[in-house]
């Protein structure tokens, strides 16, 4: 070790340009990385929806549940009443199918009455309930991102 | 301070057990880092100052390997969003430029890396001739080095079909469509290519499938050996006279009367007697530093050029409105221009013969004068062949790439084409 | 040592790490920066400064700054047009300056079912202006002009009698009046002296369109096509019409939507289903059920839909049986019906004309008058050709020729056009051989209505 020279006889300049360069080429691959993250998240999904649009009120007969294939849910309509159940069981994520009144799973056996709670089998909560409101232009418009309870309807 | 807390790290329990010799301090260190370490054990402790000199070798090889590198990395990425299908390849390549994060850099990145590697890897193969580099006995290095450079045109051919924008459609017929014009297996080819007559899904998957996988495991390997055997033949080409003394000692010619480590066997690692220990400096720092800083620089051009031009998309795919004129990517155009005259001589002959001579080259040249030097004196015949047939070669290419215009006609490249007027 | 001989190299590292980082730097800025983001700041300022209660405020406050899209898998379309428009759907931002106005609603095209740019066109995937509203380089479809937006009618819907788009009705009935099928094929009828017309909206902008009508010489120099005298009104509709097709064939639910119930489509339902065996209509028909022609006036549009659906219901005893019509055909029908009293309509039908009068049909349906003139009165340039450099009037060819010999013409076409000078090209117009799309029976009502021609009483000359 040369005592006038810090560090393995690098000048003190020479200390100053090093610890610079790495300095920024370790900015740089910070950014790089941060922007990679950035890159792999979506920005966009090609999936439907959380809030779509069901149509018209009119489409759906009074007293008919009736599924949407895309987005999973059932849409329930009683007299001027609206609402929406998932169709997700919230057991391990299957598609569940109506059963009389109600709702059965035919994955692992879940059952669920018509209010969506649970009566037999592994499920551990009762299926969603989401909230419908009318849009700006008369169509259903259901929140897949805002579960309320099953007594709350929409008066059409 | 950073050298600090490098140094505190890599003397720790976790740092010893990644690193095992820290930032070496002593000669011995500074071989034992090189020799222990998995990314830098394929480079030797010591190397020729010869090697070093930029002016020498212009670290071609090494930006080909930088820029396979920054592909890899790119094309993983992209592979995140793309679909190979016609009905979304295109859309995909919008999304990425107008709501992927980073994603128009990322491709740019990819599609301007991917030409600068065409070109690195030409001029590097350019380089190598010219300093008599492929003799005896890094022969086949040469012959693997002919490979890497239809590899990589390969990758870039494959990857030119993906955005399947108008630009890669009629490029992909037009490639392929000369890959046809080959006597008897020709049209095979073509049809084994694109997996159908036309261009079209079926291509498109293939393409994929060359494009992210085979190819690249192709080149990725080939480039290993490439790499191994210049350390196996002696590390890289030196002047006459300062190569090592022991050329070879092939298998089974071993002097009886002397016992030798395996190690020996191996050709070229025989100790070294004799030499002039002032002609080597150690890898580290020396050879190191300079790999960083060249990697630097290639990262910075590549960059620089992805932040400031957007890689070309044009329309989607069309089957039923070409553009005029069709053209393949431009290192295919000097072999467009050649097929122009005559579809056999150009799209067949010449090719297969050029290739055919790189191929030979080293085995037909067998003079070992001249190494280690450019544009050495002794090699004045083979360095103006060489010379002629790549002038005719680039020529060829910038005729194909600037001037020929709508009907393959001759134009001016400073001057706006005439106004095509279309049949319909 | 040997760091001295690196250690000419670290400004080199200096300088090229703080480029990388730079570069890095920039890259990520140029990328962040989108100028989107700006319009959505803009509104959701909006949305807070309108807010009336604190729930309201909350709701705006919490909007994510994110791209908006409209996903038309159907279609292969993705419209992210409502990332910078983002009040299209609410009709309080009526008469705001873009990207935030309102957009008046179809009731029969929501956003999420139809997006923005099939009808509009642009470029829906992009998220800045100039590629969005496409008039940039490499992208086929830029904007459509305001005054063309009803091309995009045509796209899915009968251009013919489409009350919601009168400006391409218009154009529809230039296009059959004017004669262009006399050259131009359209979805399989016409002649083929100039190029098919299925695709030419997709291929060509409005401005060569326009100019094209006007002297097409201008934009396709070799090109035969006579000069055409429109107004400037009739160019627009014209254009328009051209506009609207476009070849693209929509998928699924959309191509459901072709068949619009239109009077036209009920007049055809009205053939095809035999309703004249029944009733009679202009004197024509059976004498079983009433006559129709002012059905229109004694009965209301939803007396009749009912009566489709089921007669009962409404004339109980009609012996009239439940057809079992679709509700789309049951309004074509009705729609058919109510338009009576429009001529256009009422005559279409072919079973009540006589041979003359279905001649006259036939005679714009293949576009004869594109090169004949209306009515077959020539005047059409037709350079250098013998017959005054113009295609011949038809007024006399019942002097020239039998009925026979003129439906062979018809039929075998006249491919070469004698020349006035042997020296210069050959007459650019020539009569298309109509043998494989004009029938037997088509033919000998054309020949009757030319016969027609001849105005009444010159025979007495001879």
């Amino acid at each position: 070790m040369n005592g006038t020279l810090p560090d393995n006889g690098v000048s003190r300049r020479g200390f100053f340009q090093l610890t610079l360069g790495w300095l920024a080429a370790s900015f740089a691959a910070v950014a790089t990385a941060v922007a990679t993250v950035r890159f792999l998240e979506p920005n966009v999904v090609f999936e439907p929806g959380q809030r779509f649009k069901a149509g018209k009120p009119d489409d759906y007969p009074d007293g008919s549940i009736t599924f949407l294939e895309a987005e999973r849910v059932f849409l329930v309509r009683r007299g001027n009443s609206f609402r929406c159940v998932s169709a997700v069981c919230t057991h391990l994520g299957c598609t569940v199918n109506r059963a009389g009144r109600g709702y059965h799973c035919p994955c692992h056996g879940s059952a669920f009455n018509e209010e969506g709670s649970v009566e037999s089998g592994p499920a551990p909560r009762g299926l969603a309930w989401f909230l419908v409101t009318l849009s700006k232009d008369n169509r259903l418009l259901i929140d897949k991102a805002q579960s309320v309870n099953s007594d709350k309807y929409l008066i059409v | 301070m950073p050298k600090r807390i490098w140094l505190w790290f890599a003397h720790t329990r976790v740092g010893r057990s990644v690193f095992r010799v820290g930032l070496p301090q002593s000669n011995l260190e500074r071989s034992q880092a090189m020799v222990s370490s998995f990314l830098l054990h394929v480079q030797p402790a010591k190397v020729s100052r010869h090697a070093l000199r930029a002016s020498y070798t212009l670290g071609l090889g090494l930006i080909s390997l930088y820029l396979f590198l920054i592909l890899t990395v790119t094309g993983v990425l992209l592979m995140f969003y793309y679909v190979p299908s016609t009905e979304q390849a295109y859309g995909r390549m919008k999304d990425l430029q107008y709501v992927v994060s980073a994603g128009l850099v990322v491709r740019n990145m990819h599609r301007w890396a991917a030409h600068l590697m065409v070109l690195s890897v030409a001029l590097h193969m350019c380089r190598v001739f010219y300093t008599g580099a492929y003799k005896r006995p890094r022969e086949f290095n040469w012959v693997l080095g002919v490979g890497l450079f239809l590899t990589t045109l390969g990758l870039s051919f494959t990857g030119y079909l993906l955005p399947w924008d108008q630009l890669a459609f009629w490029a992909i017929t037009v490639g392929t469509s000369i890959a046809g014009y080959a006597p008897l297996i020709g049209p095979k080819v073509q049809f084994l290519l694109l997996g159908g007559n036309v261009v079209g899904q079926e291509a498109l998957t293939r393409f994929y499938a060359l494009h992210v996988i085979v190819l690249p495991a192709i080149a990725g390997l080939m480039i290993a050996v490439h790499l191994w055997r210049v350390r196996k033949d002696g590390g890289l080409s030196r002047p006459d006279g300062t190569e090592d003394t022991v050329q070879s000692i092939a298998l089974g010619q071993l002097p009886t009367n002397k016992s030798y480590g395996l190690m020996e066997l191996a050709r070229g690692t025989t100790p070294q007697v004799g030499k002039d220990p002032d002609d080597e400096v150690f890898s580290w720092p020396h050879l190191i530093f300079r790999e960083l800083l060249l990697f630097l620089l290639v990262v910075a051009v590549v960059l620089f050029l992805a932040v400031f031009w957007n890689a070309p998309l044009e329309e989607v795919a069309n089957a039923v409105h070409p553009p005029n004129p069709a053209k393949a990517p431009w290192y295919f155009l000097g072999l467009q221009e050649l097929v122009s005259y005559s579809a056999f001589w150009g799209g067949v002959v010449v090719p297969s013969l050029l290739v055919t001579a790189l191929l030979l080259l080293p085995y037909m040249d067998r003079r070992v004068q001249g190494v280690g030097r450019w544009f050495a004196r002794e090699r004045t015949i083979a360095n103006v062949i060489f010379s002629v047939c790549l002038v005719v070669a680039v020529a060829l290419t910038i005729i194909g790439t600037a001037f020929r215009g709508p009907n393959w006609s001759w134009v001016v490249p400073w001057r706006p084409p005439p106004a095509i007027t279309e049949g319909r | 040592m040997h760091g001295t001989s690196v250690g000419k190299f670290y400004a080199w590292f200096t300088a090229l790490g703080l480029l990388v980082g730079v570069l890095v730097g920039l890259g990520y800025y140029r990328d962040e920066y989108r100028p989107w983001k700006d319009y959505q700041r803009r509104f959701i300022r909006e949305e807070i400064r309108r807010a009336s209660t604190p729930d309201q405020r909350l709701l705006a406050q919490s909007t994510p700054v994110q791209v908006r899209q409209i996903l038309l898998p159907e279609l292969n379309r993705v419209d992210r047009c409502t990332t910078c428009h983002l009040a299209v759907e609410d009709p309080s931002y009526g008469g705001y300056p873009q990207p935030l106005a309102y957009h008046p609603l179809h009731d029969q095209h929501p956003f999420d079912k139809f997006g923005c740019t099939v009808c509009h066109r642009g470029q829906g995937r992009a998220t800045n202006i100039e590629d969005a509203h496409g008039h940039v380089p490499h992208w086929d479809e830029p904007m459509l002009p305001q005054k063309y937006i009803q091309a995009s009618c045509g796209q899915c819907h009968e251009a013919s009698d489409n009350p919601a788009a009168p400006e391409l009705a218009r154009g529809s009935e230039l296009f059959e009046t004017v004669g262009c099928r006399g050259c131009h094929k359209l979805a399989g009828v016409g002649g083929n002296i100039g190029p098919e017309l299925d695709r030419v909206g997709a291929r060509r902008s409005p401005d060569w369109l326009r100019q094209h009508f006007i002297t097409p010489a201008a934009v396709t120099p070799d090109s035969g096509m006579p000069p055409q005298k429109f107004t400037d009104t009739d160019i627009d509709a014209i254009v328009l019409f051209m506009l609207s097709q476009t070849g693209a064939e929509l998928p699924g639910f959309y191509a459901s939507m072709k068949v619009i119930p239109s009077a036209s489509e009920g007049r055809r339902l009205f053939q095809q289903k035999g309703c004249l065996g029944c009733h009679s209509m202009g004197g024509q028909g059976g004498k079983v059920g009433p006559a129709l022609d002012d059905v229109g006036l004694r009965r209301t549009p939803e007396w009749m839909m009912q009566h489709f659906r089921d007669p009962q219901t409404v004339s109980p005893g009609s012996v009239m049986p439940r057809f079992g019509f679709t509700e789309a055909e049951a309004r074509a029908l009705t729609d058919f019906l109510v338009h009576l009293r429009d001529q256009k309509v009422g005559l279409g039908i072919l079973g009540l004309m006589g041979p003359v009068d279905r001649g006259r049909g036939i005679f714009s349906k293949y576009g004869c008058a594109g090169c004949h003139g209306p009515e077959g009165k020539g005047g059409v340039p037709n350079a250098n050709a013998k017959t005054a450099q113009q295609v011949p009037a038809l007024t006399y060819v019942a002097d020239g020729y039998t009925k026979a010999e003129l439906k062979g013409i018809i039929f075998k076409g006249q491919r070469e056009i004698l020349p006035l000078d042997p020296h210069r090209p050959a007459p650019p117009l020539y009569m298309p051989a109509w043998g494989s799309t004009i029938k037997d029976a088509e033919a000998d009502d054309l020949v009757a209505y030319l016969f027609s021609l001849k105005p009444k009483g010159e025979d007495l000359g001879f």
